[in-house]
């Protein structure tokens, strides 16, 4: 890999709501930087980073891509992220690796609720962001009113940097605010070209006003270019762009540019904002290690900053399975690494060596024999390295901050067409789990079924689909089922004893364990409390075991218990016929008796609903959803449009798109995204017991 | 017509130990160099031994003020002429153009 200078390195995302644009504006970007020699279209299926089969057949992202650009003398590494929800994964560990995002609107509908879902996720991460407001030659766009939408729905302070000339099909380029100068486009094909001009004189007095709040807001950053203003009663160029980057870094205003990325007006200016305004490795803070075990989320870790110096650290956030074999992506943060190198996988603790590394363009790759701080790079042949995985220097095994993933909430059951296809359908369904950790792989204890949770319906469809292509196993699939959790509501200690004699060494176990409710997404606790040696310390593991292997099948419908805690509290044991697969079997009764006294419960997924729908149907749209049992959270006015939010319950869902459709002729929209875990209504639960017996 | 003045820093100070001094105070002085008005910051909440204080500022001697009720947290500027804030903005600049506005009669 040619050697760029630290801060000439971008690793940007684009994220946005599904259809939003980001791809094709990616394709875009890949044009005009010479890395792609023809235009992609998602319409054709023809773009380079969707390149899987089922991207370019549905036109929709569904991996992210990784590919680099040159710009300007910069390396830009980016990485087009997924828009539908059911990919959310996707976009939350790309935002963990990114120093930089471009956030694309749409300039029709503005922010829609995965823009939310994502700029909350960034967040989460303190990604600096660009906000590009795309699409506005579309009729029906408005750039002010998708604006507008930025502080209604994200709260945000924002800050213009553009303003468009023209609107929908009379768009013609935008008024550059930092320089006061327009950029025109000479049309819509592939436009390459743009020229400077003069602010037309309709323009004049509403660019002048909007150049005004960029200063007022930018200018707020930086003391010594508020005395620059104070004195010459404007700043220079090269200052107000250092108040933009360093406003848009510490999050205190986020800018917003415009365009038409299908029209190709406004991407290389877009391109120049992500030069000049998004940070490179070196700008930002670095990256804080794990917390210690019972260190809080929020204290003060040490921060590893982004330098070729020192040990090597890096962390896995992505692992695909190709033709090729096993792709690991990586994040270097510091050091250099070559081939051949030995590392230690720090969260996992063994370690690996590293054997071919690449630079990826979307699935084209360029081998490279070393890695340097602020690059991302796929690795090879990693034995057992997993998303989320630090990969670090022995002489500084630190383990670095790891990932928050989402909770499936989507079951189907799967089994191969052929019986001698089992084994086949297995290491399959292995690997597509170990690429994606909002996929989740389970045997039914009671049934022998596989059952595979994922994220929704089109999620779980695209593996199955992904299942047939890439391992040639044709699968049964079962209707989609509601992936119920089940959980206690009070404490309750449970003494059980595993006792039999058949003759020859018998088995001999006992356990006292305290179950108590946790809260939610606490998962499950065990804590050892045992003293004076009751229970044996070698059967310690055997007891948690059997806890963790029986909570797969809970005790009122089968489906998996979760946020609870359990103590081993006491116990006895026989010299003799004890042994830890005894205490294995009796940690297992002792839950199965011990949950029954709990006060169980099932639990179901809530999803947030938010339905778009003119005002003429609203009564029906509401009406519809408290009778699914959701819970109306807010009414909105859009435009000539009402905006319905709502929580429902995901099992109410199932087959809604259709209703709508003939409840508004067509007219309404909808998206749903997982909210929370509730308790179902007795009658309910009484309905989901009576089928799963 | 607004009245010109010349501006120039007042008290610096950071909201907590990660944060850089920062500007909280500009101060506008006449043709003469005779300070006429301050544009202060509001800080906030700040806890000041036992006592939360949602919003203070510090006066012309740099004492501690607290204002109640606390300014909107939209608006932490305020334009101070004399001991008695005459307006209030988001953004130091657009405090700024308020005072010279205040003062010219605008």
């Amino acid at each position: 890999m040619a050697r760029t200078p630290l801060e000439k390195i971008r690793n940007i995302g684009i994220t946005a709501h599904i259809d939003a644009g980001k791809t094709t504006t990616t394709e875009r970007i890949l044009y005009y930087t010479g890395k792609s020699h023809k235009l992609g279209e998602v319409h054709d299926g023809t773009t380079t980073t969707d390149y899987m089969d089922q991207e370019r057949e549905r036109g929709i992202t569904i991996t992210s891509a990784a590919v680099t650009a040159e710009w300007k003398g910069h390396r830009i590494n980016i990485i087009d992220t997924p828009g539908h929800i059911d990919f959310n994964i996707e976009v939350n560990r790309s935002l963990r690796v990114l120093d930089g995002a471009i956030f694309i609107i749409e300039g029709v509908a503005g922010v829609q609720p995965q823009s939310e879902t994502n700029w909350r996720l960034a967040d989460r991460y303190n990604v600096p962001r660009i906000i590009y407001i795309n699409k506005l030659d579309r009729t029906g766009s408005d750039f002010f009113r998708a604006a507008a939408t930025l502080t209604e729905k994200l709260g945000i302070n924002w800050v213009a940097l553009q303003i468009p000339i023209g609107a929908e099909d009379t768009l013609k380029g935008v008024v550059d605010l930092v320089t006061m100068k327009a950029l025109v486009w000479e049309g819509d094909e592939l436009g390459a070209k743009f020229h400077e001009a003069e602010i037309p004189d309709d323009l004049k007095e509403k660019a002048a006003e909007y150049r005004q709040k960029l200063l007022d807001t930018a200018l707020a950053v930086d003391d010594a270019a508020m005395e620059e203003y104070f004195d010459k009663g404007d700043v220079s160029v090269e200052t107000l762009k250092r108040c933009i980057k360093k406003g848009t870094i510490s999050g205190e205003f986020r800018p917003v540019v415009c365009g038409s990325s299908f029209k190709n007006k406004g991407v290389q200016p877009l391109l120049d904002a992500v030069i000049d305004y998004l940070p490179s490795p070196v700008d930002i803070e670095g990256i804080k290690v794990a917390p210690e075990e019972g260190q809080d989320e929020d204290s003060d870790r040490r921060v590893i900053e982004v330098s070729e110096d020192g040990p090597f650290a890096g962390l896995a956030f992505k692992i695909i399975n190709d033709k090729y074999g096993n792709l690991t992506f990586v994040r270097v943060y510091r050091g250099v690494l070559r081939t051949g190198d030995q590392v230690l996988n720090t969260t996992k603790g063994h370690k690996e060596r590293i054997g071919r590394m690449f630079q990826m363009h979307a699935d084209k790759r360029e081998e490279i024999k070393e890695v340097y701080a602020g690059d991302i790079a796929a690795f090879v042949g990693l034995k057992d390295t997993g998303t989320g995985d630090t990969l670090a220097d022995p002489a500084d095994p630190v383990v670095l901050e790891r990932m928050a993933f989402p909770v499936p909430v989507i079951d189907i059951s799967v089994e191969p067409k052929t019986k001698d296809a089992i084994e086949k359908m297995t290491i399959g369904l292995q690997k597509l789990a170990g690429e994606d950790p909002s996929l989740r792989l389970r045997t039914d204890q009671e049934t022998g079924q596989t059952i595979l949770s994922g994220m929704g319906e089109l999620h779980l469809e695209i593996v199955i689909d992904r299942l047939k292509r890439e391992y040639g196993v044709d699968a049964n699939v079962g209707a989609p089922q509601v992936a119920y959790r089940e959980t206690i509501t009070r404490p309750h200690t449970e003494v059980y004893t595993h006792k039999k004699q058949t003759g020859g060494s018998g088995q001999f176990a006992e356990v006292k364990i305290i179950f108590e409710p946790l809260e939610r997404n606490a998962g499950i606790i065990f804590e050892n409390q045992v003293v004076g040696g009751a229970v044996p310390k070698e059967y310690i593991p055997a007891v948690e075991k059997g806890i963790r292997v029986q909570a797969d099948t809970g005790v009122l419908a089968g489906f998996p218990t979760v946020d609870f805690k359990a103590t081993l509290v006491d116990g006895k044991y026989h010299d003799v016929d004890s042994s830890a697969l005894a205490f294995e079997i009796a940690a297992k009764a002792c839950f199965r008796e011990g949950m029954k006294k709990a006060g169980p419960v099932i639990l179901e997924p809530i999803m947030d609903v938010e339905v778009t729908t003119p005002q003429d149907h609203v009564g029906d749209v509401v009406g519809d959803l408290n009778r699914r049992r959701g819970v109306i959270q807010s009414q909105d006015m859009a435009g000539t449009s009402v905006i319905v939010r709502a929580h429902v319950p995901l099992k109410e869902m199932f087959g809604y798109i259709s209703n709508l459709r003939g409840m508004t002729k067509g007219r309404a929209s909808f998206s749903m995204q997982f909210h929370h875990y509730d308790p179902v209504p007795r009658q309910i639960a009484d309905e989901i017991m009576a089928k799963s017996a | 017509m607004p009245m010109r003045l010349r501006w120039v820093r007042g008290r610096t100070e950071g909201d907590g130990p990660d944060d850089p001094d920062r500007t909280r105070e500009w101060v506008g002085c006449d043709d003469a160099g005779e300070a006429i008005v301050r544009v202060v910051c509001v800080s906030g909440p700040i806890r000041v031994g036992w006592r939360l204080r949602h919003a203070v500022a510090r006066d012309e001697e740099a004492r501690v003020v607290e204002l109640r009720p606390p300014v909107d947290r939209e608006r932490r500027w305020l334009i101070v002429v004399g001991g008695r804030v005459v307006g209030r903005a988001a953004l130091p600049l657009q405090a700024v153009r308020g005072a010279e506005a205040a003062l010219g009669g605008g």
